[in-house]
């Protein structure tokens, strides 16, 4: 009133004019402001999902190769030979991709600059005195090697690059070639064989097939003699009479020195126990082709020895490694099967970093498998010539192969991830010893050997169980206790429980995890039975006590304030949770047979793990239910007054007006509570990550653990090197999680708008 | 249910701790206006709101199947005095009743009477309609359901009945189940009539019912009034004279939670014994 008197009792009109300028230009820089905010938020939002999902892209980028070479070899691998009596065994290549090498028959190893005119850099001829070499063995790609001569001698060698840094900056890579003592295995011409050294004592293993088509297992045992020395006792084994006289294709020893594989030509693959190395036991003899008239050309070994790559006339490639399935005995068997080669499969060359390997036919084409995922990944088309020597770089970043004309050619290999595709992120997927394809999240292991395993289901699993249990201890709660605060407690009462409960949501829930991690983990193992009964026992004097109370004469209870009673209930409560306790031994002695874990496995095959779901929900409901609690409340406080009081004046008790009229018109709030409660528990990482145990299983048992997708996050952090492929599906992880989130709200929001819409109140 | 049970128990107690005795008490000599008939009897009633005292010494009687209207200034207790009927003021914290009210000749206040019991026995119309969020069929149906009724048959009749009783029928048979929020404000208050008097209440209470209507469904609500007292016990509360005078029998003049004048409507409105109502139902003050 005033101003409006001050206003017309004199402001010119000059300064209205200002001030109405004035406001319009607050209004708008306001509505900017405002605009800004908003719109950057936003923005922002967008923009971090764009940078994690720019993070998981290389994960799904299929591999990508380039032709950086092709030479012509021939002048300069036979020089100091006449033509065409020096035979290529084998290629390798450093590192750095900066050399490579040649084993030849002359057993020279020469080092050549890897580029377009290879120059060659040295040669070192094997010291052994021989006419020449017959066969190779690779035993390790790219380091270790052994050539076989013809008199039947093998002699070991190991290839080493060493990087040297000279003035300062410029990558020098120094090779170096080491030779082992050559052995005398055979009396005659060692056509193929297989070469290893014990990891523990280095005694050396050697299994040569001669020219005489002979098998013979050789091995070296240190033994000690009489007087204490060392004595060196030579076994060697004949194994020609079980091959049952079949051709034999391949042999392989594994680099523990324990296992001999030998494939024929008549499709059989043998198996023989290496343990005793005095004498060799054979455990199995599998047909490996379809059809016995087609020949195993090639058997090889994966990274880490335990896989065998075959490879037979027809073309076909299968990776087998010993596995239990289908028997307690673990036996050989099939277990990826790939897409086929054009012609009979003729070099193997296995990576260093993965499960990949290279495959050659003998009309020179090559391909590029992936055994975890059991695919073919790319196809390197060659000039019709099968090679003598192929090499899968020890980065797994390059491919060098010479062909049977000399030619060299070498290929750039752009394949960052090859372990991961959608079936290895999130199918089932037949893990190297395994007994069955299973979905397994195993990231790292002890060794560079080891197989990763990268399925995000056991996660989401995880994630899903963690959150569907919290909700179901946490809705029945959280949302009669909304309707009990509502509907029935007196108001001076429900703003003392409101805040009280509301405040349990703002306890970090670092501090929750921690408490129900290493206090309330072993307490509930000590007094699980006590805490089955509870939830019954304190329900149940519940009711008896206010049953009581409602008998007790309107004289006696009158006299007591409105709502007394809730206060005697936290009295009853006490003596409820008690009782259970004191009941917790006899009752686990009476009904379990003194211990339920016992009971539970032998009853139930279920484990009990003193971190598990239980502990879990306890902890998790501590932040979800003051959510759900506190949201739904309000909605039920929002419904009008009027529709209470309708249904109460038509008669309806208190309990019938809440459930038939407040209860359906808040239920697009009550919706939206427990969508967000959910949405709470799905992100929710410290409690996860401390009370779980971790352990990535998928079991909906209530008494083990999981593993969240968001404790995965947290978890692997400090195990995932930048750029890494762990690095990449942890990104994948957070958008997993985003998008469960995201999907859960979004759900939320148009049930509860549905919701809404049916129960909305008139604006009359 | 059981921890609602203390807020009717505290209403229960008012009586008795002021030493007041729920029966009728025979003493106290008549002070009520003596009407034909009377099936609500209301003996020195007063309610208090915390410690403001919102209604004084109360003594009326309200005649069987007759409308009595209570008219007076905003605030002066006509709709509290109305809630007192079915007890719905205990539904307000800290409300204290002093008095008595009996209906039939039995007191609404003693601990042997059962509220639910009670309020289906005097419905309630009120100022705002408030259809559930339901569709109309279940509006109309609430009541024989919480009574526990389930016969579908029975339930049908129900519905058809009451909407025919209230007029809206007609307009909504084609549509008993879509949602009660589509109708009209009109058609929504007679909705919530027919609601009312679905469950067979022996005093129908209006609060304002026509305040948010216009015209047109003002005088539908009155043709509905006019015709329901028949069956009925109506007492209704307005602001509005001209609807007092055109619908109710009784009119009660209140005036600052008292009753100034409580005679027939041609009294009130022709003749009124005090100058107050006169001015008021003259237009002279509101």
């Amino acid at each position: 009133m005033s101003s409006d008197q001050t206003d017309e009792l004199g402001i010119e009109e000059g300064s209205k004019q200002k001030q109405i300028r004035r406001r319009k230009l607050y209004d708008r820089l306001a509505r900017h402001v405002v605009f800004v905010g908003g719109a950057g938020i936003i923005f922002c939002i967008i923009a971090i999902l764009f940078f994690i999902g720019i993070e998981t892209i290389p994960l799904w980028k299929s591999p990508g190769k380039k032709l950086e070479s092709v030479s012509e070899m021939e002048d300069r691998l036979a020089s100091g030979a006449p033509s065409g009596q020096v035979r290529i065994f084998d290629i390798g290549v450093d590192e750095y991709r900066e050399q490579f090498f040649t084993v030849d028959s002359l057993g020279s190893v020469r080092f050549f600059t890897l580029e377009e005119e290879p120059k060659l850099l040295k040669t070192h001829t094997v010291s052994h005195k021989t006419t020449g070499y017959a066969s190779f063995y690779s035993a390790r790609t790219n380091t270790s090697y052994a050539i076989a001569d013809r008199e039947g001698y093998v002699v070991p060698f190991e290839v080493s690059f060493r990087v040297e840094f000279r003035e300062g900056t410029e990558r020098t890579i120094v090779s170096r070639v080491t030779e082992g003592d050559a052995l005398r295995v055979a009396e005659e011409p060692i056509e193929m064989f297989a070469y290893q050294s014990s990891p523990e004592t280095g005694a050396p293993v050697v299994v040569a097939y001669t020219a005489s088509k002979r098998l013979l297992a050789y091995a070296e045992v240190e033994e000690e003699g009489f007087l204490g020395e060392s004595e060196t006792e030579v076994f060697t084994t004949d194994l020609t009479g079980e091959l049952g006289g079949a051709v034999v294709t391949g042999v392989q020893v594994d680099s523990e020195a324990e296992n001999l594989y030998v494939s024929t030509a008549n499709g059989k693959l043998y198996h023989w126990s290496l343990s005793d190395p005095s004498s060799p036991e054979l455990k199995s003899m599998l047909a490996a082709t379809a059809d016995p008239g087609v020949a195993v050309t090639r058997i090889g070994f994966l990274l880490g020895h335990r896989s065998l790559i075959v490879g037979d006339a027809a073309g076909n490639v299968s990776v087998w490694f010993e596995t239990t399935s289908g028997g307690e005995e673990s036996r050989l068997a099939k277990i990826h099967v790939f897409p086929p080669l054009p012609a009979a499969v003729d070099r193997f060359s296995a990576s260093q970093r993965g499960r990949g390997f290279l495959a050659s036919d003998t009309s020179g084409n090559i391909s590029l498998y992936q055994a975890t995922s059991a695919a073919k990944q790319l196809d390197f088309p060659g000039r019709g010539k099968p090679y003598a020597g192929l090499s899968f770089s020890p980065k797994a970043n390059g491919v060098v192969a010479v062909d049977s004309d000399m030619m060299l050619s070498s290929y750039y290999l752009d394949n960052p991830h090859p372990e991961t595709n959608f079936r290895t992120l999130f199918g089932k997927i037949w893990y190297e010893g395994y007994d069955r394809p299973r979905y397994v999240w195993q990231s790292t292991g002890g060794t560079d050997e080891f197989e990763p395993k990268f399925s995000l289901t056991p996660l989401a699993y995880g994630t899903l169980k963690g959150a569907i249990y919290t909700m179901i201890l946490s809705i029945p709660l959280a949302i009669l206790a909304a309707i009990c605060v509502s509907q029935f407690l007196h108001p001076s009462i429900r703003n003392v429980v409101k805040p009280v409960i509301e405040v349990m949501a703002a306890l970090p829930s670092v501090v929750l995890g921690f408490l129900a991690g290493l206090w309330l983990a072993p307490l509930l193992e000590k007094i699980f039975v006590a805490t089955l009964v509870m939830p019954f026992m304190v329900i149940g004097l519940t009711l008896f006590a206010l049953f009581l109370w409602h008998r007790l004469p309107f004289s006696f209870s009158g006299r007591f304030r409105v709502g007394a009673e809730l206060f005697t209930l936290v009295g009853v409560i006490g003596i409820a949770v008690v009782l259970s306790l004191w009941l917790n031994g006899p009752l686990e002695s009476l009904i379990f047979a003194g211990d339920f874990r016992d009971w539970f496995f032998s009853m139930f095959d279920l484990r009990y793990d003193q971190r598990n779901m239980l502990v879990v929900g306890f902890a998790m409901g501590f932040t979800v239910i003051p959510i759900i609690f506190t949201i739904s409340e309000d909605a039920l406080s929002s419904v009008p007054r009027t529709l209470s009081a309708g249904s109460l004046a038509l008669g309806a008790n208190r309990w019938q007006t809440a459930m038939r009229i407040v209860l359906p018109a808040a239920s697009a709030g009550i919706f939206s509570a427990v969508m967000i409660g959910f949405g709470r528990a799905v992100g929710e990482t410290m409690i996860v990550l401390m009370a779980t145990g971790n352990t990535p299983v998928m079991d909906w048992s209530f008494f083990n653990g999981f593993r969240a997708l968001s404790a995965n996050i947290a978890v692997e952090l400090p195990e995932a090197p930048h750029g890494g492929t762990l690095y990449r599906v942890l990104f994948l992880t957070a958008i997993l999680l985003f998008a469960v989130t995201f999907l859960l709200n979004t759900l939320a929001e148009v049930l509860s708008q549905r919701l809404r819409r049916k129960y909305a109140q008139s604006d009359a | 249910m059981l921890s609602g049970e203390p807020m009717e128990r505290q209403e229960f107690r008012a009586p008795e701790i002021n030493g007041v005795a729920p029966a009728p008490k025979a003493k106290k000599p008549e002070k009520a206006k003596p009407v034909p008939d009377p099936l609500v009897k209301v003996e020195d009633l007063s309610l208090f709101y915390g410690t403001k005292q919102a209604l004084q010494d109360i003594n009326m009687n309200i005649p069987r199947r007759q409308v009595t209207a209570f008219i007076g200034p905003s605030g002066c207790g006509k709709s509290t005095l109305l809630r007192c009927f079915n007890r719905l003021n205990d539904l307000i914290d800290d409300c204290r009743i002093e008095g008595e009210i009996s209906i039939n000749g039995k007191s609404i206040f003693n601990s042997d009477v059962d509220i639910t019991d009670l309020r289906k026995r005097v419905g309630m119309v009120f100022q705002k309609s408030n259809p559930f969020p339901k569709s109309i069929y279940e509006n109309v149906a609430y009541g024989a359901r919480i009574a526990g009724i389930k016969k579908k048959s029975v339930l049908d009749d129900i519905v058809e009945k009451n909407l025919k009783r209230a007029a809206l029928w007609d307009e909504v048979n084609d549509r008993l189940n879509d949602s009660a929020m589509g109708l009209s404000g009109g058609q929504q208050q007679r909705l919530c009539i027919a609601r009312a008097i679905a469950v067979e209440p022996d005093v129908l209470l209006m609060d304002e019912p026509c305040s948010a209507l216009d015209p047109i469904a003002t005088a539908k609500i009155e043709d509905l009034v006019t015709e329901l007292k028949n069956k009925f016990t109506i007492v209704i509360v307005t602001h509005n004279m001209q609807q007092a005078a055109r619908v109710s029998d009784y009119t009660a003049f209140m005036y600052i939670g008292d009753i100034v004048e409580f005679d027939t409507t041609e009294k009130i409105f022709l003749n009124p014994a005090k100058k107050h109502t006169e001015d008021y139902v003259s237009g002279k003050f509101g």
